[in-house]
């Protein structure tokens, strides 16, 4: 990714932001843009597992299911009287085996990304409504809801939450051999493969991860709303995806960042909150919304093919 | 009598990139009917200035008349609209579509309501293929062509008229049009050239291969570091004059080849098979050794290739390395027994366009540099430096590889083999596409391996490089292995003629096939 393209992102936030600030003097506060942060994190959470899975070239649309299906599972557990900490793993482990079942589907059996997480996206958005009867589960004890209502000095829990993710997850990216070959199998998964990269193992992982994601983001959602609900998630897959592609990383695999994928995640919550503001209704927001998303990719294409231009091989 | 003006030319053409002078004041000049040779290292700016006449770069300096008349080229439709007509290396046809189509897919011929007209289609296109001299059936899918026959589509195709407002092909400009061909089809290829130029279409044909230069050519120009050295016609210079203008050092020596001492087995091949692809083939490899291994496109060089290195399992038979039979399910099993594939694609198979000179280089290596699944830029390009130095990789450790010629990127690919230890290297077609200077270096590595006791499975089309840089060579037809001379008594006929699948030397009359 050039840095003209990087800049773009970060100055379309700044401009957003600017427009917004104009409109409402409400908007630059410390209370609301904690509370953008607040609101902002969960996609930004999903968008981790989706943009480690997009740079290696593939798509994950289960995610909002999953979200569901690990959040129920964390409800019940909770539900059941469970201590806290086997709660949290069984989430953990319901959204990384639903991760691992598409990794293994797309690595060792060769389905498409694009069908095996359809499929999955229903799977997972069925059971979750099958053991919860369709029913939210509600109620839950303080000591977790502090999860969600938490404060360090004066920053919400679900920021510190956010923040943690993504530095692990650019460790991982950027510092691990995990990392390079996610970027790598994105780019050329034949040459990576006869460089003797374990490719589908590493790929089972990818989804994996993205399955944890999801299940991190499913702790946050719970606590925030003090319910489990099956019906929770939904879209998700597509503000992630928005996230990420607005974020700069190529849908064709092995190029983008983390940062614009947080840059990314951060318009769209800025977005929303600022026509929350404005008071523009909600019909009129998805609108915009996907306006932008289309918006942004054309220039981000147009930047590229500049760019491309400008830095071709020569021969 | 005043000669006429020149179908095109060039003048003064310059084009620069961010950091580099891509062409400095190039000049170009060819009548019609005329196949101008156009020669160069790669980075020396040949495709650049290719580039710049079908409208893909815009120049930045310099003009460019056709006929004379000064023209101005923005664009892609600019060309087109000036008669100028490109066959890129990599073929653009649609596979699912026929050979009629292909040809008219701009201008298709239609009928009400936008239906395609078949039988007209058909019609015209047969018409143009039979002009020119063609036998292909139009109505036959591309995909089920040979790669000949897709680029003769390919060829129709450009001089199709695009729509009813453009002109016919007045300039037709072919990038290394030779490379995926066998030398019967390289011979048709020729004759439609020839036939093409008898009509008066100005042809720029660029090459790696000097014996093309000669047979084709009427006048050459040279380009080295973005200009233009020499531009004179073809009876006025030899092989070797030309070589030192693109290089701008003698070759004297093409294959610097030194002889290894012959160690002990390194690796030992037991009637391996592979349905489609492989029948019974056996071979021992001894440190210090080149086996070179001949043969025609599709006579099995690269399976037998891809199954020694892991990538492919074999149906039957087995492979010893160093006394051990082992079983490779994946690249990485033979990667642990010191076996390195150099693939013969490069782009497809061998790098990671997006990642840089030194990822690339550390990408079979992760394991070893990392501490904890922990992997450093740093102790990647401390790995990548000194195989850069060795290979003379002109590109820093961080640079996208998507930036480098040909000849840089195939080091590159030799260099992820240099860090480990490995100590078979599978060389498929190291040399393709590699500028002279490269290829000397190539050929100095393979000496260097060789002497550090490595063995080397090179595998070629070029046929004096394979007689000129191997111990022993086997002649592969038809997915067996016909013949294995000693480099000694090797000669071209021989190793023709059993990759032609014949039993003596009637080799002449078959041409230089094996160069396929």
């Amino acid at each position: 990714m050039n840095r003209a393209r990087r800049f773009g992102t970060v100055i379309g936030l700044i401009v957003l932001c600017a427009i917004l600030w104009i409109l409402t003097p409400y908007f630059l506060t410390v209370s609301n843009l904690l509370n953008v942060a607040e609101q902002t994190s969960i996609n930004a959470i999903v968008a981790v597992g989706m943009t480690f899975v997009i740079l290696s070239g593939g798509i994950d649309l289960s995610v909002g299911s999953i979200v569901a299906l690990a959040g129920v599972t964390l409800g019940i557990a909770l539900r059941d009287g469970q201590p806290l900490a086997l709660a949290l793993t069984a989430a953990s482990a319901a959204g990384v085996v639903c991760g691992l079942v598409n990794g293994l589907l797309v690595s060792q059996g060769g389905l498409p990304p694009f069908i095996v997480t359809l499929g999955t996206m229903s799977i997972a958005r069925g059971a979750a409504l099958l053991v919860t009867e369709g029913r939210p589960i509600s109620g839950f004890a303080p000591s977790f809801r502090v999860l969600a209502t938490g404060r360090v000095g004066f920053v919400p829990a679900p920021v510190i939450a956010t923040a943690v993710v993504y530095l692990a997850a650019h460790v991982a990216l950027t510092r691990t051999t995990f990392g390079r070959y996610v970027y790598a199998i994105g780019g050329n998964e034949e040459a990576t493969r006869l460089s003797g990269v374990a490719v589908r193992f590493h790929k089972t992982m990818i989804y994996g991860v993205s399955g944890l994601m999801s299940a991190i983001a499913a702790v946050i959602l719970t606590a925030r709303l003090n319910s489990a609900q099956p019906i929770a998630g939904m879209m998700y897959e597509l503000d992630a995806i928005a996230a990420t592609v607005i974020g700069g990383t190529s849908l064709m695999g092995g190029d983008g960042t983390l940062g614009g994928t947080l840059v990314g995640a951060l318009i769209m919550g800025v977005l929303r909150n600022g026509l929350n503001l404005l008071g523009v209704s909600s019909f009129l927001q998805q609108i915009v919304i996907g306006a932008v998303i289309v918006v942004a990719v054309l220039l981000d294409t147009v930047l590229k093919r500049d760019g491309g231009r400008r830095f071709q091989g020569r021969q | 009598m005043i000669a006429p003006p020149p179908a095109l030319e060039m003048r003064g053409i310059r084009k620069a990139f961010p950091g580099v002078v891509a062409l400095d004041g190039v000049d170009l000049s060819l009548n019609a009917g005329e196949v101008h040779m156009l020669l160069g290292e790669n980075g020396a700016g040949k495709s650049t200035l290719m580039k710049i006449l079908s409208g893909a770069y815009v120049k930045d300096a310099g003009e460019i008349l056709i006929d004379g008349a000064r023209v101005e080229i923005n664009g892609p439709r600019d060309a087109l609209a000036r008669g100028i007509r490109v066959i890129y290396q990599e073929l653009n046809l649609v596979p699912q579509l026929s050979a009629a189509e292909n040809i008219f897919l701009g201008a298709l011929p239609a009928r009400a309501l936008g239906i395609v007209d078949r039988p007209a289609l058909r019609d015209r296109a047969s018409r143009l293929l039979a002009d020119l001299g063609l036998t292909i059936d139009p109505r036959v899918r591309v995909d089920r062509l040979g790669l000949a026959q897709r680029q003769m589509v390919e060829i129709a195709k450009a001089l199709a008229p695009p729509d009813e407002g453009t002109p016919a092909a007045r300039v037709l400009v072919m990038d290394e049009p030779t490379s995926a061909l066998t030398s019967r089809e390289v011979e048709q290829l020729f004759a439609l050239i020839a036939r093409l130029a008898a009509r008066g279409v100005a042809i720029v044909y660029i090459t790696h291969r000097m014996d093309e230069v000669f047979r084709v050519g009427q006048r050459v120009t040279v380009l080295r570091d973005g200009r233009r050295v020499a531009s004179q016609p073809l009876g006025e210079v030899t092989v070797s004059e030309l070589v030192r203008l693109m290089a701008n050092r003698d070759l004297t020596d093409h294959y610097p080849k030194v002889r290894a001492a012959r160690g002990p087995e390194l690796l030992r091949v037991e009637h391996v098979s592979r349905a489609g692809a492989l029948t019974d083939v056996s071979l021992t490899l001894h440190a210090g050794e080149v086996l070179g291994i001949a043969g025609l496109l599709g006579a099995g060089r690269t399976e037998l290739a891809r199954v020694i290195a892991g990538a492919d399992a074999c149906d039957e038979g087995r492979v010893i390395v160093a006394g051990a039979a082992v079983k490779f399910r994946r690249p990485s099993d033979a990667i642990a027994r010191g076996i390195g594939l150099l693939p013969e694609d490069r782009k497809a198979e061998g790098l990671v366009a997006g990642l840089t000179v030194a990822r690339n280089i550390a990408l079979p290596h992760g394991r070893r540099l990392s501490r904890f699944g922990f992997l450093s830029s740093r102790r990647e390009d401390a790995l990548a430096r000194p195989i850069g130095e060795e290979l003379r990789i002109k590109a820093t450790p961080t640079q996208p590889v998507r930036l480098l010629s040909g000849g840089n990127q195939q080091k590159v690919v030799l260099g992820k083999w240099l860090a480990g230890d490995v100590r078979v290297f599978v060389f498929d077609e190291p040399t393709r596409g590699v500028d002279v200077g490269s290829k000397v270096e190539i050929y100095n590595l393979m000496n260097r391996l060789t002497a550090r006791g490595a063995a080397i499975v090179m595998i070629s089309s070029e046929l004096p490089e394979l007689l000129g840089m191997s111990d022993r060579i086997l002649v592969m037809h038809r997915g067996r292995i016909r013949a294995e001379l000693d480099a000694a008594d090797a000669t071209e006929e021989r190793v023709l003629s059993a990759a032609l699948g014949l039993s003596s030397a009637s080799a002449d009359a078959a041409g230089r096939e094996a160069e396929g």
